[in-house]
């Protein structure tokens, strides 16, 4: 019981950073943008929160700071993509690319020192309820902020007259445009909404869960949040069960080595990216449903006529 | 310490000339009155780590040849076809010297060093060497032996944990030879083995950690490129040990030692020889008693007893009287693989594809 708990709260942990980059990737997307620099995003929203840690600002802040530091760079892709109107590919690529590195450059000389973590919150009485206390009550403050986020995500995606404007915007720009919607100025937005979540994404790796800054420490979390994107068929509830599945997995096949099991470690590795794409794929199978869901327009250029 | 004036480096690089005419030896040759050093690392060079050791190496021949040395380094190149590229680049560019710092550099180095007979090629964990490629290893199983006897003196459930960052037999080994040396002091102790399939992944470190820790392991140590699994250690207040460089401000005060590299002298006596013309492509395999492997400082917090018996098994590893692979040595299975009296051969412990018995891992 005690290792299905720990595997529990180590998976719901391990998940959170991707459900914050998949979360915001999934705005973009669902307004026809797509940017596949969520690993640069993630990178400097991490180095931007160490370096605003180790300045000695306090750990809110230097959240907040990460936020702001993954939507400016966000910035980036969105002048080259939406204004430029260059293919988003390259300019999401290119934003990968120069995340990379400007992360590095921000995360100079952070790298021997640890970062104080922000400790996981104790709720009276509630977390001292056996088995469910350690299961759900003590995490720190940002997983629980990352369910807050999914329902706010769900909520404004499907039940806000604005939400209904970037879907729209999603599927049929001319039209949104034709009927007045700012589409150029409403991409922005989402592009830095995705640039904010990515950039908190970073954040909690390198103050709350690692804690510490390595170069590159995202390790392709932001590759693999885009691919669950695509793989939850722009569902946000999908895109939740994809990333708690990737981290389940990846925990699992940790204390499957751990324990011995007869199964060559390359294998178990490449489990989670299996399992994930697996289950995605399956409970994606309705083509006609996933067709609803799909932003038409993603990739696509958009420029205003008349 | 001699500096190397410009009027050495052109004598020496004359008579390298010399030297290389009549042996085919690579050498500076053209009497270039600067030594080019070219360094390609597999990761970023962060404060602490497999590459920061590395960089130490090239800072030392800095140091050593002063102005007379031109250094070029390439960090970040992990992959093959990326490193073949570099390779070719740095050769082409001039460099006397050049050096490779992973074992993926292998492959590359092998077909680059043939076509630039003139240069010489060092290559850090390769195993195969050629006429101007040179390579060399540390005995990292030493130190982690040292490390276990440590290990055994503190883990109460006589449980401990390793992280490799692949089921290589340079990671392989220390594996072993870290439970070798935790089971001299309680020869019931196990060994659980994660291995992550990645040198650079902190947040899937700190999951293999944790889950070692779930597992009941008191004792953590991550042959990776991070220091993640000596924090989660520390966090979870269980003991670690350290890999590379000293990671004691990591370990929240359960860091028990590291097993540090020390490459400065091999880079140094590397740009020495070339510069004098005299180098030759050899294999070296150097652990504690030269230098090339070395413990940090112990933890203060250690009983005494610990301290002297890590400390006896350090000196008689250098004295030659100690050999942590020792027989009578079981595998896995429970198969003797060395009788009593044997030691295991160099060969075996360099292409090590097996545990020893008490690790609870599988290397398919």
């Amino acid at each position: 019981m005690e290792l299905f708990i720990s595997i529990f709260v180590a998976t719901i942990v391990a998940a959170t950073p991707l459900v914050f980059a998949a979360l915001g990737e999934l705005v973009v997307e669902k307004s026809g943008v797509l940017n596949l620099g969520i690993e640069g995003m993630m990178l400097v929203g991490a180095a931007f929160g160490v370096w605003a840690h180790f300045a000695g600002l306090s750990m809110p802040v230097a959240l907040l700071t990460a936020v702001l530091s993954g939507a400016v760079v966000s910035l980036l892709f969105g002048v080259l993509a939406l204004t430029f109107m260059t293919n988003q590919y390259a300019a999401g690529l290119a934003l990968a690319i120069f995340g990379t590195g400007v992360s590095a450059f921000v995360g100079r000389g952070f790298g021997s020192t640890p970062v104080e973590a922000i400790q996981p919150l104790h709720f009276p009485v509630l977390s001292d309820i056996p088995v469910i206390g350690p299961m759900l009550f003590q995490f720190d403050p940002l997983v629980y902020f990352s369910f807050v986020m999914f329902a706010l995500v769900t909520w404004f995606l499907y039940r806000t007259k604005a939400g209904l404007a970037l879907r729209a915007i999603g599927e049929s720009p001319d039209s949104a445009h034709a009927i007045g919607y700012p589409v150029i100025k409403i991409r922005y937005l989402a592009v830095m909404f995705g640039g904010a979540m990515a950039g908190l994404g970073g954040a909690y790796l390198s103050l709350v869960y690692t804690p510490l800054w390595v170069e590159n420490m995202t390790a392709g979390r932001g590759w693999i949040s885009l691919a669950l994107v695509v793989f939850a068929a722009w569902r946000p509830l999908r895109v939740m069960i994809g990333a708690w599945l990737f981290g389940g997995m990846t925990i699992l096949q940790l204390q499957g080595q751990a324990m011995g099991v007869s199964v060559p470690s390359e294998v178990l590795s490449a489990l989670p990216y299996l399992a994930t794409i697996v289950v995605l794929v399956l409970i994606s199978q309705n083509r006609k449903a996933m067709a609803l869901d799909f932003p038409v327009s993603l990739a696509q250029p958009f420029r205003p006529r008349g | 310490m001699k500096r190397v004036t410009r009027r050495d480096v052109l004598k020496y690089g004359s008579a390298a000339g010399l030297a290389a005419g009549l042996s085919g030896l690579p050498s500076i040759g053209q009497a270039a009155d600067v030594l080019k050093v070219g360094a390609v690392y597999v990761s970023p060079v962060s404060e602490i780590g497999w590459t920061k050791q590395h960089s130490l190496g090239i800072e030392a021949i800095q140091e050593e040849f002063g102005d007379n040395v031109e250094v070029t380094v390439i960090d970040n190149i992990f992959r093959p076809q990326d490193a073949e590229r570099v390779f070719r680049e740095l050769a082409a560019s001039g460099n006397h010297l050049i050096f490779g710092t992973s074992f993926s550099h292998g492959t590359p180095m092998q077909k680059v060093a043939p076509r630039f007979p003139k240069v010489a090629f060092e290559h850090c964990s390769g195993i195969k060497h050629l006429k101007n490629l040179g390579t060399f290893e540390a005995k990292y199983f030493e130190g982690c032996y040292v490390a276990g006897v440590l290990a055994g003196h503190v883990s109460k459930s006589a449980k401990i944990g390793f992280i490799g960052g692949f089921p290589i037999p340079d990671i392989v080994g220390p594996a072993n030879a870290l439970l070798r040396g935790a089971q001299s002091v309680n020869p019931d102790t196990t060994c659980n083995v994660i291995f992550l399939n990645s040198w650079f992944d902190p947040g899937k470190e700190k999951e293999a950690a944790k889950t070692l820790v779930s597992q009941g392991c008191d004792v953590i140590c991550s042959m990776t490129d991070t220091a993640t699994g000596v924090q989660v250690a520390g966090e979870n207040d269980v003991w670690s040990v350290g890999y590379a460089s000293d990671m004691a401000n990591f370990g929240n005060g359960k860091h028990l030692t590291a097993f540090t590299l020390n490459w400065a002298p091999v880079y140094v006596q590397a740009a020495k020889d070339v510069a004098a013309g005299t180098w030759q492509s050899t294999e070296r395999w150097q652990g504690l008693s030269d230098g090339v492997v070395r413990m940090s400082p112990f933890n203060a917090d250690l009983p005494g007893e610990a301290v002297s018996a890590a400390q006896k098994a350090q000196d008689e590893i250098i004295a030659g009287t100690l050999h942590p692979f020792a027989g009578e040595l079981k595998d896995q299975g429970g198969g003797v693989r060395v009788e009593a009296g044997g030691v295991l051969s160099d060969g075996d412990i360099r292409s090590f594809d097996w545990f020893v018995e008490g690790v609870i891992g599988n290397l398919g």
